[in-house]
């Protein structure tokens, strides 16, 4: 930074997108092993790898953002910009699953029944669970909110006590949802039912899972003095990522648990 | 006689030298020397920041940089990176050669 005429961040050589890129090809050809072959070694080998690829790329990061000052404003910008890149192709993915589900559930074939729910299928009651659910995530919107207000007036306990809320929060909700899974009485294999409802809510819990882990390696950075009432987009990044969560279940419950039943 | 392609009709007709020269015009005021180029807002001075970045408590990360690198840098995180490392080359040999065996044709049953 002392010696660069420009506001821009020249990264030094990181060795982490090929250690991440391999993770990859060890995933992806280790789940082609376990099918075939029944050995989980190679695939169990790609997970270690991308754990420690997201650990130490991640570390250099919030490294290179807080004591090395490298994330001036114009490099925020394209972070900025790149998070909400990335949640939108996320958007994206998700409204496939909303797609397959209204192809099945507007038009129900012959097979089902001609109805939806179809025939045989005794969905859950979208006034119990799921409508806790639904406030408990709402509830979670709410703390986000009064945690990034927090850290911006420099109110250090109140932005731990409201980011530690909302982890909690999201941890209701996966803990709820897991109960649910379990005691649902239809199952994956279920039809076209079955698939579109836990193909779609499933990756939602895991989206919930990930920005549950986000916020808490937030909570980690707050207790620790990464953030500033000026400078703390790692939070901000974190609490659109969970706003996102929040309203794709708004979507899920509208329309699976509720028109759907 | 200089040419140009019609805006309206998209067919090639006739032209003067000087749009032929300038097809986009003469700016009519350009100026001789670059204008300064505004970088990100430079570093202040701390005495004169107006709106004063608020740090909670007392700055506790320098002490703690000490600590880490004392601590995790001699041991943890240089490990850490060896290992990573040594999964990926490792990793990847053995990723190739089970996709070579596994290309290998089996003796149906």
């Amino acid at each position: 930074m002392a010696h660069q005429a420009h506001a821009y961040h020249m990264v030094d050589p990181s060795p982490w997108p090929l250690t991440g890129a391999i993770a990859a090809l060890l995933m992806t050809s280790g789940l082609a092993i376990w099918f075939h072959f029944h050995s989980t070694t190679l695939m169990t080998l790609g997970l270690i790898l991308l754990l420690l690829t997201m650990y130490q790329w991640w570390r250099d990061i919030i490294r290179e953002g807080t004591f090395q000052g490298h994330h001036t404003p114009p490099v925020q910008k394209g972070l900025r910009y790149g998070m909400i890149l990335f949640i939108t192709s996320e958007v994206f993915f998700f409204l496939g699953f909303f797609w397959a589900f209204y192809h099945s559930s507007l038009a129900p074939t012959p097979e089902l029944g001609g109805c939806w729910p179809p025939t045989g299928i005794t969905p859950l009651d979208p006034f119990e669970v799921p409508l806790l659910n639904t406030a408990v995530l709402l509830a979670s919107g709410v703390t986000v909110t009064w945690a990034h207000h927090s850290i911006m007036e420099g109110e250090r306990k109140q932005a731990i006590q409201s980011l530690a809320l909302t982890i909690l929060l999201g941890l209701y909700f996966t803990a709820l949802q897991a109960m649910e899974y379990y005691e649902a009485p239809f199952t994956i294999a279920d039809g076209v039912y079955g698939s579109t409802f836990f193909v779609a809510t499933g990756f939602h819990g895991l989206h919930v899972i990930i920005g549950s882990t986000f916020l808490a390696v937030c909570l980690l950075r707050q207790i620790q003095y990464h953030f500033t009432s000026e400078h703390h987009f790692g939070f901000e990044a974190a609490a659109w990522y969970w706003h996102f969560v929040d309203v794709v279940w708004l979507f899920l419950y509208v329309s699976i648990y509720w028109w759907g039943s | 006689m200089y040419y140009k392609v019609s805006g309206v009709t998209g067919k090639l007709t006739g032209a003067t030298a000087a749009s032929a020269y300038s097809p986009q015009g003469l700016k009519p005021t350009v100026p001789s020397q670059a204008p300064p180029m505004i970088f990100a807002v430079p570093t202040k001075v701390v005495s004169e920041t107006g709106s004063v970045a608020h740090y909670m408590g007392i700055n506790k990360v320098p002490e703690l940089q000490k600590i880490f690198q004392v601590f995790f840098k001699g041991l943890l995180h240089p490990k850490m990176k060896m290992t990573t490392m040594g999964l990926t080359i490792g990793g990847t040999l053995y990723c190739l050669m089970a996709l070579y065996i596994a290309a290998q044709p089996r003796k149906p049953q």
